[in-house]
């Protein structure tokens, strides 16, 4: 339903998306994760019309946005970052005016408008100015504004945000109830948010695609195994067979560090708390253990091990630090 | 074309919303209202004239020549105070509010949304004009004017006031910012005027020209009631050039970003 392949778009020299290419299926929805400036609101942007690809093709309903922009468009629903309301309409007025100029059958109208502001819960709000509305509100309308014309490919720029946590879970509801006839990508930070409304998601960062899983593979892919983290004084020495014939230890990634000191990353299976006995073997062999940590990965921190991977060198790799000390110990066998 | 209205209601929806419409109206009203009455005095001293002395002063007078035709030319100086402000937020409100990408990602071509926006400008000045006929409506009552003459003069400000507005939905759609645009217009429209003077002091060729070149150059013909197609020709490709580069901008702003 959507395809995009090699998808490229710079802002003068910045590249804010590197090549992305992915695809949606029909009836799916697709989470776009990534961390601020990863390239997601650019990428919709490219996707809707709004703006050409440097390089690149994308394809929506069958229509290239490109070659054939206006009946890609009429296809698509967009909910923008920011929703694109004007203050001086009532929601009504609002609301009748974009089914207008989305091609809405004049005798068909006044109902699309009446049930799109069912489906989101704004028809109390049908005589409110649009400037006068809170964030929540406006988010809504947005909403109501992108499902009006009954669009085959539904695509949210951060849909919940700025929502009370009520309204949260009825947008999801929402996102779920039109997947189905709907091919819907929504983009956000909120990991809770992806494993709980989609089926697939793809986890961007500067502008290149890191991750393209289902929520629970993603999971479950660092899930399976409990790492430790360990920083050694070894003096050159490799601890990784020592470690390895620890009980329970499944691999053992020794990276040597400065003068003598090696940091390491021992995956065990799940559900035993190896601490004790990695901290026995370093001490048996006579090195000094300057640091023993266990780190449970959460879809969190798999989000931002992807996101920040790339520049383990530098400060990025000192933010995963940081990050995953606060995370929750294992409890104790 | 139905999309185009669609956005031109919107337009003049959205004029109407806010003071600025109304400020608009009354202060063209307004200044229209002092030249009307400033011209109307210095008229009936003039006829008062010829008819005391005969000879020595003026020979004929004429309402058309006399009354309408200063009325007219003094109109389009309101225009450049006012027009500006007509357009100053057209695009560039769209473009800082965000609404900009619901117009640009519905299926509209970009021509229908300029259209939408020039249309919508053109009825708020519209009416702005309208208002003045009750002005010349008086002349009617009081005196014997013709009417043809009148109605050239009008179409020459409505076409003026179409290039007018060309010009400034392009500039509209150059910034975010609409005192910025709103001035950058007034300052155009300013260099259009003066273009006239210029020519005034050059060479015969240069005159030539820049007289060509100069919009309200245009316009005296209109103002006299003398109607040529010379003078459409060239305001409406002046309206045609100014709509085109606007689509072109808003094309080059989407690459942009
Ligand atoms: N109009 C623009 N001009 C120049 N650079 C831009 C523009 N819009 C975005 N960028 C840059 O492109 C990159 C990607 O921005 P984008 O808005 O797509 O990120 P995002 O994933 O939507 O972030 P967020 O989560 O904050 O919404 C950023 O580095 C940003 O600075
Ligand atoms: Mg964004």
């Amino acid at each position: 339903m959507i395809e995009v392949s090699h998808l490229t778009k710079s802002y003068g020299s910045v590249t804010a998306v590197d090549d992305i290419s992915f695809r949606v299926e029909p009836g799916e929805i697709l989470g776009f994760l990534g961390p601020n400036g990863a390239g997601k609101t650019t990428t919709m942007r490219v996707l809707t019309g709004y703006m050409p690809a440097t390089e690149g093709r994308a394809v929506v309903a069958g229509f290239d946005v490109f070659e054939q922009p206006i009946e890609a468009k009429r296809r698509i629903g967009y909910l923008p970052e920011t929703p694109p309301l004007y203050p001086e309409m009532t929601v009504h007025e609002y609301l009748s005016f974009v089914a207008r100029i989305k091609g809405v059958p004049g005798g068909e109208r006044e109902q699309r408008v009446n049930s799109s502001m069912e489906r989101t819960r704004i028809d109390d709000m049908a005589g409110r100015h649009c400037g006068k509305l809170s964030k929540g509100y406006r988010q809504r309308v947005g909403l109501a504004q992108a499902i009006l014309h009954n669009p085959e490919v539904l695509i949210l720029d951060e849909p919940t945000a700025g929502l009370d946590p009520k309204q949260i879970i009825e947008t999801r509801e929402l996102v779920k109830e039109l997947a189905g006839d709907h091919t819907i990508i929504l983009s956000t930070h909120i990991l809770p948010e992806v494993s709980q409304t989609c089926q697939r998601v793809v986890i961007i960062n500067r502008g290149r695609v890191v991750a393209e899983d289902t929520p629970d593979n993603l999971t479950a892919r660092l899930r399976g195994a409990e790492t430790v983290l360990l920083e050694i004084d070894t003096n050159g020495a490799d601890p990784a067979p020592a470690l390895s014939a620890v009980d329970g230890v499944t691999r053992v990634t020794a990276t040597p560090g400065a003068t003598g000191l090696s940091k390491t990353e021992v995956e065990t299976v799940q559900g035993r708390d190896l601490r004790r006995d990695l901290a026995r073997a370093v001490v048996t062999n006579g090195w000094g253990l300057l640091e023993l940590r266990s780190m449970r990965m959460s879809l969190e921190e798999i989000f931002l091990h992807l996101t920040t991977e790339e520049t383990d060198e530098d400060e990025g790799g000192a933010d995963l630090v940081t990050a995953t000390s606060s995370a929750p110990e294992a409890p104790d066998a | 074309m139905r999309n185009a209205l669609a956005i031109a209601q919107r337009e003049i929806a959205s004029y109407f919303a806010s003071p600025i419409a109304y400020v608009l109206i009354g202060f063209f009203a307004l200044l229209f209202g002092y030249f009307y009455s400033a011209i109307l005095a210095f008229f009936l001293r003039q006829s008062l004239q010829v008819g005391q002395f005969g000879f020595g002063g003026p020979t004929t007078i004429n309402v058309n020549q006399d009354l309408i035709r200063p009325l007219m030319i003094n109109a389009t100086v309101i225009l450049l105070f006012v027009l500006p402000m007509v357009t100053m937020r057209s695009y560039s409100e769209e473009k800082r509010s965000g609404t900009i990408e619901l117009l640009l990602t519905s299926p509209l071509s970009d021509l229908q949304i300029i259209m939408g926006k020039f249309l919508g400008a053109m009825a708020l000045y519209s009416i702005m004009l309208a208002i003045t006929l009750v002005h010349i409506g008086m002349l009617f009552m009081y005196g014997e004017p013709e009417w043809l003459p009148v109605a050239t003069g009008y179409l020459g400000l409505l076409l003026l006031g179409g290039c007018f507005v060309s010009v400034g939905l392009l500039i509209s759609s150059m910034t975010k910012n609409q005192v910025v645009s709103g001035m950058a217009t007034f300052a155009v429209f300013l260099m259009l005027w003066v273009i006239n003077w210029m020519a005034d002091t050059a060479g015969p060729v240069t005159q030539a020209v820049l007289n060509y070149l100069s919009i309200t150059e245009h316009f005296d013909d209109f103002s006299r009631g003398v109607l040529d197609t010379k003078h459409i020709v060239y305001y409406l490709s002046f309206i045609a050039f100014g709509l085109f580069l606007t689509a072109k901008s808003v094309d080059s702003e989407r690459w942009r970003g």
